[in-house]
């Protein structure tokens, strides 16, 4: 269990983090999610300690974060980076190594990711050689090389092709399936809400909205939307705030089952649900109130 | 997965060998040393190329002196004697270019004269051959003659107590040494400052500071390059000295010499340190390349005017100026080890720089190291020293 709690961080006059708390459970996939200068990269820098928070604290599985689990992180910083005049192979072992591999799994590990993101030909290119994609596509090697037991990615998925977008997407869902917190903030929310368990919405240094996809959801449930089968206008009959969309009924603060039987009676039901939000439109709502 | 090896030493070593690997392999660095590697070979064989007197010279000699002048000429080295009946024998020899002297009843023979040094030793020769003969006709037996002709050498009384320069050949080994250390300095500091703005420029430092610590970061760096320069001065050492013993040079060098070497890599250490963890804590306040020159400047500055102190002090080893340049840091690592070349130094003097240098390598790497904690990570415009080490790290 990752838990991020009450971050609080200044530049100068400005206030970039206001009592952030975050937390990510074994197995969970939670979704960051703020506009431009929300707090995302502040939030995971202090996380992955390359930035000190003025106060709050990181927790992992009860204590205190220390250095030496950190190196079992995976991280991707929103700025990447490489080195130019670096062999590939060599440069995704070096980062095994440094996060504690032996040399030989460091190897073994590069060639297996490299070979998953198609670079096996381009394993002994200097990184300055390869496209900017491929160059994407050593950046996540680089991050997952070493197996790593949390992940936090800042806008992973930016500047991915869509097979890289896949693999990104595969090797997220398959570390939370052994069992590790993965955070990963984005602006593409369809692959939020593709993949997450969970969501963190933040805006001005805050968290505006938190937790599980289905909770956000329900709790932003619009109305009720039915289409029948039927000749007859049956707005009058419903009870509560009716409007049509379409050939559909919209229908606010009124009795569902009570509706239900008025449907079936004038016809066919082909359709008896509530609407439910899109995580952007959850966003979008969240950060105009 | 291991976790519980020593990992400070291990992620230390990992940088420092990445930087050993990726720079010191790099094609550049393998050219650059095999081209070094060629002109100290070429220098080193220069004497002997230039010199061109690795014949013997070809001497004939006759006479009644001339089994006295056989054996002072055998004992100099150098010469390839034909003994010859008479001097007539002797002079059809030089004539017919058999021989290119000859020495007979008192006179030289030469076709046009003989070179300065082949004249001074025949001259020294015929001398101490003659006395020889002179003394062997007034009756004396040979250990008489040998008693009379052993001479001790002269002792040297030097009355300014320090000396000057001892020999051309100290003054040389001093030029050597400051051109040596300057370029041992000036090459891996660049490097530093450029590796650690490559590092920040391309932002991939935010990824190593997640799994290693700034000063193991800076440290394996300046260890590296360190390494590779130790590397590079080792081979042109070894094929220096290599060339001058297949050339038979390595004799005339002065006693010296091998101590001066091992002496000199001690004070190279110390100075990289300082140098090295300077130019890596100046290097992190820019953020791109083309301002990595301006930060760099002051210690470009005080490496170009400590060379330039060194090659004014081989000419006055002696004087005020050159004792406080030796023992004031930084310019005293290449000022001491040059001084040291070529005059004899007092035990205090080369003790007190050395504890200063190593004070101020030790505030370098202080300072370096807070500088560099503090800044990489941040980017932007050049930061102020004074900002830097304001800011918390």
């Amino acid at each position: 269990m990752l838990e991020i709690k009450d971050l609080h961080k200044r530049f100068g006059d400005t206030v970039a983090l206001d009592g952030v708390s975050l937390s990510a459970a074994p197995g969970e996939v939670v979704g960051f999610v703020g506009a431009n200068g929300a707090g995302k990269t502040t939030t995971m820098r202090i996380a992955m300690g390359v930035l000190a928070a003025d106060s709050g604290q990181i927790v992992y599985n009860g204590a205190p974060l220390g250095v030496e689990q950190r190196r079992r992180f995976g991280y991707m910083p929103s700025e990447r980076g490489l080195y130019p005049k670096m062999k590939t192979g060599e440069q995704v072992a070096y980062f095994g190594e440094l996060h504690g591999m032996t040399k030989a799994e460091a190897k073994r590990s590069a060639a297996e990711l490299l070979e998953q993101l198609n670079l096996t030909d381009r394993m002994g290119d200097f990184v300055q050689d390869l496209s900017l994609g491929n160059q994407q596509r050593v950046q996540l090697a680089v991050s997952l090389v070493h197996d790593p037991e949390v992940l936090i990615l800042d806008e992973p998925f930016s500047g991915l092709d869509p097979i890289a977008v896949d693999v990104m997407g595969n090797a997220l869902r398959d570390r939370a399936a052994a069992g590790a917190p993965v955070i990963f903030s984005s602006h593409q929310l369809d692959l939020i809400e593709r993949l997450c368990d969970s969501v963190s919405i933040i805006g001005n240094g805050r968290i505006i909205a938190s937790g599980s996809v289905d909770e956000l959801k329900a709790k932003e449930v619009k109305q009720l939307r039915i289409s029948v089968d039927a000749d007859e206008d049956l707005t009058a009959k419903f009870t509560g705030t009716v409007t049509r969309d379409g050939d559909d009924y919209l229908i606010e603060d009124g009795d569902d089952q009570e509706a239900l039987r008025i449907a079936a009676a004038a016809g066919r039901v082909t359709r008896f649900a509530y609407d439910q939000p899109t995580i952007a439109e959850i966003f979008r709502e969240a950060v105009t109130r | 997965m291991t976790q519980n090896e020593p990992s400070r030493l291990r992620g230390l070593l990992l940088v420092a060998g990445r930087e050993i690997r990726v720079r010191g392999l790099s094609k550049s660095n393998v050219i650059s040393l095999i081209v070094t590697v060629v002109i100290v070979g070429v220098l080193a064989a220069l004497p002997t190329l230039i010199g061109g007197n690795s014949e013997d010279e070809k001497i004939g000699l006759a006479g009644d002196t001339a089994p006295a002048m056989q054996a002072q000429l055998e004992a100099m080295g150098g010469f390839d004697i034909t003994m010859y009946d008479s001097a007539d024998e002797a002079e059809k020899a030089v004539e017919d270019e058999t021989v290119d002297a000859a020495v007979a009843d008192g006179s030289l023979y030469s076709r046009d004269g003989v070179g300065n040094e082949v004249e001074a030793k025949i001259d020294a020769a015929w001398q101490a051959a003659s006395v020889q003969t002179n003394l062997a006709d007034a009756g004396l037996s040979d250990q008489q003659i040998a008693d009379a002709l052993t001479v001790q050498p002269l002792e040297w009384v030097t009355l300014e107590s320090e000396g000057g320069v001892g020999s051309t050949l100290d003054y040389f080994t001093g030029l050597i040494i400051s051109i040596i250390m300057f370029m041992m300095l000036m090459t891996p500091v660049q490097y530093i400052a450029m590796g650690v703005v490559e590092e920040k420029s391309s932002r991939i430092v935010e990824i190593l500071l997640t799994s290693l610590k700034p000063w193991q970061l800076l440290g394996g760096k300046v260890i590296g390059l360190g390494v590779i320069s130790l590397v590079n001065l080792v081979a042109m050492v070894a094929v220096g000295l290599g060339v001058s013993a297949a050339t038979g040079m390595l004799d005339d060098l002065p006693a010296g010499t091998a101590s001066a070497a091992v002496s000199t890599i001690g004070w190279w250490l110390i100075a990289f340190a300082l140098f090295g963890t300077l130019a890596g804590g100046v290097g992190s306040l820019v953020s791109r390349q083309e301002e990595s020159g301006s930060v760099l400047t002051p210690l470009i500055m005080s490496l170009t005017l400590s060379y330039l102190g060194a090659i004014f002090l081989l000419n006055a080893p002696t004087s005020t100026f050159a004792e406080v340049l030796s023992i004031v840091p930084p310019f005293s690592g290449i000022a001491m080890p040059t001084r040291m070349a070529i005059t004899d130094v007092p035990a205090w003097q080369i003790g007190l720089s050395g504890v200063l240098l190593a004070l101020a390598a030790a505030g370098a790497l202080a300072l370096g190291s807070q500088l560099y904690k503090r800044s990489v990570l941040y980017t932007g415009s050049r930061m102020k020293i004074s900002e830097a080490l304001r800011r918390a790290a």
